[in-house]
């Protein structure tokens, strides 16, 4: 029987690990990856003395917003961009073969004639022995792109914009926020029911507040959706509800049963001893709360606040449902924006299996996992502290 | 000066203390002994209205500290528990540092004056005699002290608010024979200024420390007289079998 405990200890434990690894084996294969779409390259002029460029510096050449060559450390010529494509509007299918062999030739021409061109081909297609091509030499995604940019296009061609720093940031945000309106509430809340609510009330009380733990986050998502998200957009005068408010209010509500019932376990826990004595020396029951019970439940009231925190971190679909998803760095509350969980729930499914936006995903995971390991891990050292540090 | 007069007690409907009557003279040390269930503790906790955090009791008689019922409606509890100290069975510091247990009834008073606090609290410390053992140590938790010097320091916090009554429930039951000593010399100093009624359940500790002595049984007051003849030569077969061992 031992033995078979133990067993089942060490296949979860096994099976968690296998989990992590596998997160972090895909998501760690971005680095790897090229910086732009796999399976094409970029050419130049063979005149043109540039050499690697960011992915950042191809997808604002594409975009028309670096439109000269010494912008990005060339000489002063206007840049030319030339997407594949173009080259049918150039020349119709019969002159360029049936099978297009004549492709190569033609592109290869047509770079040599233009010197200032930047041209995103596929590799099969590119004039590698036209000696007035020159094909750029590739980067690989780089970290500080992922964790430091501020761009999250993972579908963006040519160079797919993987900058996480907008979604960890809303991530944060959001959750910061609802934390903030949850935790004086919730608070509040555990008071009214440990110290002042007669043992009806409370009966009635704690298993409802029990049971909203239980209700599938989809639910709430409906209800932010369809109350809150209006109610926002109408009381503060808004273009759109879906707001950073939206969730973080939602969050709030969702993580509120979670610190009620911890924070008031802890502050009933309290020692009946401790009660007495702050009573007996004629503090009143307010001056016994807030100067003896609160403080002696400190721990347990972190703890709540901490696995309320977790719970909004990791929650994706209300989220999801209620911020609008504008994957932009949250400069107000009153604005959309998108957070890791709603990005990997929203993202996932249309993903190519193997592919950088796929991997970009797992990597998002893995970075969500890092944020939650940190907080349960300082849940865990603040629960176990000694009650009597630090009053 | 304390006095009841034909005092019952309900916990629900279990009657905890039937028709107690006693007058107790200020600056003496009244002990109540006897079986344990009789109601000593619940009579003790009478006096500084502890019941009261009990749900579903009930009190018929009167209960007078200082001339007033402390029952009436006009009374402040949190005003008569300042006047009314208590020392608990088990040492039940909170968990800050010795000085702020000893200044939290000055605190939850609204003193504010700084020096007034730590005056209060050395002279306090003093009282219990336990000054000469934590003076350099003020700031350190109150939980690292002995079980002996975290009762005087309960007994301390309980003088600093500065009550004409003292209770104390066994208080030295959980503590080794020289803590006990300890506590004992205590009682015999704070006398002088403090009326103290100790509840025990250790007849020499009683015989030692007291004036007068109540006898409990069945929630009755069975008998109530001067310590000496209690012991020597009381009044009632009861109080005999149980001072000398046959019952209880
Ligand atoms: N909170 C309570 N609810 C119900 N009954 C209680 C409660 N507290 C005490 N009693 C009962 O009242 C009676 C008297 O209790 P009390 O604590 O006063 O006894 P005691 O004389 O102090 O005993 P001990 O010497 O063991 O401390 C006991 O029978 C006890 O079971
Ligand atoms: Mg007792």
């Amino acid at each position: 029987m031992q033995g078979l405990f133990a067993l089942s200890g060490s296949v979860t434990s096994l099976a968690i690990i296998l989990i992590i690894i596998f997160l972090f084996k895909e998501g760690l294969g971005l680095f790897r990856s090229s910086q732009i779409e796999k399976g094409y390259v970029l050419a130049v002029n063979v005149s043109n003395p540039v050499g690697a460029l960011d992915s950042r510096q191809i997808k604002e050449i594409f975009d028309y917003a670096y439109t000269n060559w010494a912008e990005i450390g060339g000489k002063d010529a206007e840049i030319i961009p030339f997407r594949f494509e173009e080259i049918f509007s150039i020349y119709d299918e019969t002159e360029l073969g049936n099978d297009y062999e004549l492709l190569p030739g033609k592109l290869g021409e047509l770079i040599a004639s233009e010197p200032n061109i930047l041209a995103f081909l596929p590799e099969r297609y590119a004039p590698k022995e036209n000696a007035d091509v020159r094909i750029l030499p590739l980067r690989t995604i780089s970290p500080r792109s992922f964790f430091g940019g501020i761009e999250w296009m993972p579908t963006a061609t040519p160079a797919a914009q993987f900058g996480v720093f907008p979604l960890i940031m809303g991530t944060l945000w959001v959750s910061f926020f609802a934390i903030l309106i949850a935790l004086p509430l919730g608070l509040g809340v555990a008071i009214y029911l440990s110290e002042l609510a007669d043992e009806r009330m409370r009966k009635l009380l704690k298993p409802a507040i029990e049971l909203l733990a239980g209700i599938p986050s989809v639910v709430y998502g409906f209800f932010g959706l369809v109350v809150l998200v209006p109610l926002i957009q109408r009381a503060l005068n808004l273009p759109v509800g879906e707001t950073a408010l939206a969730g973080s209010l939602i969050l709030a509500i969702m993580a509120l049963p979670t610190i009620i019932t911890i924070a008031e376990d802890a502050m009933r826990a309290t020692p009946k001893a401790m009660r007495e004595a702050s009573l007996a020396l004629g503090a009143t029951h307010w001056q016994t709360i807030y100067r003896v019970i609160v403080p002696y439940a400190s721990s347990g009231i972190m703890a709540a606040v901490v696995l309320g925190i977790g719970r909004a971190i990791g929650e994706t679909m209300a989220v999801l449902m209620v911020t609008g998803n504008a994957a932009v760095m949250p400069r107000s509350m009153f604005e959309s924006v998108r957070t890791i969980p709603a990005t990997i729930a929203a993202e996932l499914g249309e993903a190519p299996s193997g592919g950088t936006h796929y991997q970009s995903l797992f990597l998002l995971g893995c970075i969500l996992f890092l944020i939650t390991m940190v907080v349960s891990i300082s849940a865990e050292i603040i629960s176990k502290q000694p009650i009597n540090k630090g009053l | 000066m304390i006095e009841t007069k034909h005092i019952d007690f309900y916990y629900g409907a279990f009657h905890a203390l039937k028709d107690v009557s006693i007058r107790i003279e200020p600056h003496t040390v009244t002990a109540f002994i006897g079986p344990s269930g009789c109601g000593k503790s619940t009579f003790l906790r009478l006096f500084n209205r502890m019941n009261d955090l009990i749900d579903g009791v009930r009190l018929t008689g009167e209960c007078i500290v200082d001339g007033v019922n402390i029952y009436n409606k006009s009374v402040q509890v949190d005003d008569l528990r300042k006047k009314v100290g208590m020392v608990f069975q088990k040492p039940n510091p909170f968990p800050k540092s010795i000085f702020e247990n000893v200044a939290y009834g000055l605190r939850v008073n609204d003193v504010q004056n700084k020096a007034f606090i730590t005056q209060r609290v050395e002279e306090s410390l003093k009282s219990a005699a336990l000054w000469e053992e934590v003076k350099d140590k003020l700031k350190k938790s109150a939980f690292e002290l002995s079980g002996g010097q975290q009762q005087r320091l309960c007994i301390a916090r309980a003088l600093a608010v500065s009550p004409s009554i003292l209770l104390m429930d066994e208080p030295a039951s959980a503590l080794d024979p020289i803590s006990t000593s300890k506590i004992e010399e205590l009682i015999h100093v704070l006398k002088q200024e403090y009326t103290i009624v100790i509840v025990t359940h250790n007849m020499q500790q009683a015989a030692r420390v007291s004036d007068r002595t109540g006898f409990f049984m069945l929630g009755e007051l069975v008998e109530y007289s001067d310590t000496k003849k209690m012991f020597l030569n009381p009044e009632k077969v009861e109080t005999q079998n149980y001072i000398t061992g046959r019952f209880g």
